[in-house]
């Protein structure tokens, strides 16, 4: 122990130094205690959503404030790296967070339900946490506690209800396949760690230990790391979870799911793949890059193609993430200088989008019951402002101008394409015919809405008026900055 | 002389018990069983490793870690299997299939 004690102050000056780092952090974890205590209250009481809705908005401005000033290199022992993209991540799970409180406050079932929504929010905070962790951290140990911290609070999100068969068992698949997934990365990680001697993806030592693990077993390690991080951002083949735990779960948190562990998880991917340095000796393996290129294709193909079958709305969204989860790992293998405004504004658009498309299913679902898209005949004439733009969101999905989705998917296909020049490598040319392809495809399924409709009539004219919400009129406004950002993309590219 | 090689070799073995147990799933507490084969697979290999890790502890912080997330893991799950038992009355993963294609 002895030899321990002079090393005690450069230790406890290294945690000092990192601590400014962690504001947004600290200021959500206080939140989160004080809406424990706040939830105890009975009644319908307003004072949790309120308190958390204020503890999300104060840590993104201090994530703001972060972005101005990032640490110049790695802090904690090298576990977290909190730059300016970091930061700016954060904000953008800020904002998924604030859309998910005004979507539960808006969500009846979650409202009447005797545990009130306040447990809930508690929940929402801790993932949070887990989720701004996970966007930098840069050590395997905070990779899996973090993906343990976001998956653990997911997995209650969507049990919290419960109030039918369907609800419940969304909830069982989720939680074993996670819990197994984690454990194999886990098993995966152990290998890392015992071949490089260090678990941290920024250390030079753990990069040349990685390449100089014989090639069977670098292959298996990474193939059981990826499942972990594979089952948060449901590419193929650990996707099989996804369209069952979307449809069962109650649609705020579908829309969650959906979007903000997407965000944390690439990041994840990110920057253990740019991790490598570009320099001959050190750039990625190649049987990596190639694999993470299938996967990217695989998920592409196979989301767009099996969401053609869907009828039902939650569940055609939960393959249409599948196939944005593959244009995200396009992205990533793309342009590394360039990558991260890519990256940044394909993420912020495909969040809008989301979260707008979402808002409005539920609106119909709750208000008039409607879940299958086969049901949605005859709206256009009834409901003409939800589904125009619903229909606007749609286009933005696919990636027609003038909408986000184009512009997030032309930034994608401009940077895949200098790719193939610079290395012409088939493998890009690959990847842009596969996105194209499947853009073609996805036509066919994003306008079974419209088509439904606007163009058939419905059996019997309903005349239900849906009464105007604030959750409406958030969907509008996503609906308006999808069509602001793919007007003028500069808003989002000149913050980078 | 118990080399390194030999706790590789448990843990190995524990591992594919585990997801044996996973992918027989004839019942969902078997299942967490699995896992849990599996986590302490993962934590036996992160603790023979650490052993060459001169003065840091790398691993064997991690495997600490690894069995408080796993515990805080397993909780939540049993949690919901309690749950789907009371809509279905069965616990056995292929009688809930409600939700497909």
């Amino acid at each position: 122990m002895r030899e321990y004690i002079p090393q005690i102050s450069k230790l406890l000056n290294g945690v000092l130094d990192g601590l400014p780092f962690l504001l947004p952090e600290f200021i959500l974890a206080t939140t989160f205690l004080l809406s424990i205590f706040s939830g105890i209250s009975k009644g319908q009481s307003k004072v949790t959503w309120w308190l958390s809705v204020t503890g999300i908005v104060a840590a993104g401005l201090a994530a703001v404030l972060q972005s101005s000033s990032p640490a110049a290199g790695p802090v904690f022992f090298e576990m977290i790296l909190p730059d300016a993209n970091g930061a700016l991540l954060k904000v953008l799970i800020g904002f998924v967070c604030l859309l998910f409180c005004i979507f539960v406050y808006h969500n009846q079932p979650l409202r009447n339900h005797p545990k009130k929504m306040d447990d809930l929010l508690s929940v929402l905070l801790a993932v949070h946490i887990g989720l701004n962790l996970m966007a930098i951290a840069v050590n395997w140990l905070m990779v899996y506690i973090t993906i343990e911290m976001v998956s653990i609070g997911s997995y209650v999100m969507v049990a919290y209800l419960s109030r039918d068969n369907k609800q419940s068992e969304a909830a069982v698949k989720y939680v074993l396949f996670g819990t197994v997934c984690s454990a194999i990365m886990l098993y995966g990680l152990s290998f890392f760690y015992g071949y490089t001697g260090s678990l941290s993806f920024v250390d030079a030592r753990h990069l040349t230990g990685l390449l100089a693990m014989p090639a069977p077993v670098f292959m298996l390690a990474t193939l059981l790391v990826l499942t972990g991080i594979g089952f948060k951002l449901s590419f193929v083949p650990f996707h099989f979870w996804s369209p069952d735990v979307y449809q069962g779960a109650p649609t705020p948190v579908t829309a969650f799911l959906s979007t903000a562990p997407k965000i944390g998880a690439i990041v994840l991917l990110g920057r253990f793949v740019l991790s490598w340095p570009q320099t001959l000796d050190t750039a990625i393996p190649r049987p990596l890059f190639y694999l993470l290129a299938v996967i990217a294709m695989a998920s592409m193909l196979v989301g767009n193609l099996v969401a053609i079958r869907q009828n039902n709305m939650k569940r055609m969204m939960a393959y249409s993430s599948i196939g944005h989860t593959g244009f995200l790992v396009m992205i990533i293998l793309a342009d590394v200088e360039r990558s991260f405004p890519i990256l940044f504004f394909f993420l912020a658009s495909y969040v809008i989008m989301n979260m707008g498309v979402f808002m409005l299913a539920d609106y119909l679902e709750e208000k008039l019951g409607l879940t299958e898209i086969s049901q949605y005949r005859g709206l256009g004439k009834s409901h003409p402002a939800v589904m125009v733009a619903l229909t606007i969101l749609m286009v933005s999905l696919i990636g027609l101008p003038p909408t986000a989705g184009f512009v997030a998917k032309l930034l994608t296909f401009s940077a895949v394409l200098t790719a193939y020049q610079a290395e012409a490598d088939l493998v890009w040319l690959l990847l842009a015919v596969t996105g194209a392809i499947t853009t073609v495809v996805a036509l066919f399924f994003y306008f079974k809405i419209p088509l439904q409709a606007f163009l058939r009539s419905a059996a019997e004219q309903s005349e239900q008026k849906a009464p105007l919400n604030a959750l409406l009129i958030t969907a509008f406004l996503l609906c308006l900055l999808t069509v602001l950002f793919g007007i003028f993309p500069a808003v989002v590219l000149d913050l980078l | 002389m118990i080399s390194l090689t030999h706790f590789l070799l448990v843990s190995a073995l524990l591992f594919s018990t585990g997801l044996y147990a996973v992918l027989a799933k004839k019942n969902a507490i078997l299942v967490l069983v699995g896992i849990e084969l599996m986590i302490n697979a993962a934590v036996l290999n992160l603790v023979a490793f650490g052993r060459y890790d001169g003065g840091l502890y790398g691993g064997q912080t991690f495997a600490l870690f690894a069995i408080v997330l796993a515990a805080a893991a397993v909780a939540v799950a049993l949690a919901i299997i309690l749950n789907v038992y009371k809509h279905y009355k069965s616990i056995n993963p292929d009688d809930i299939n409600d939700l497909k294609d």
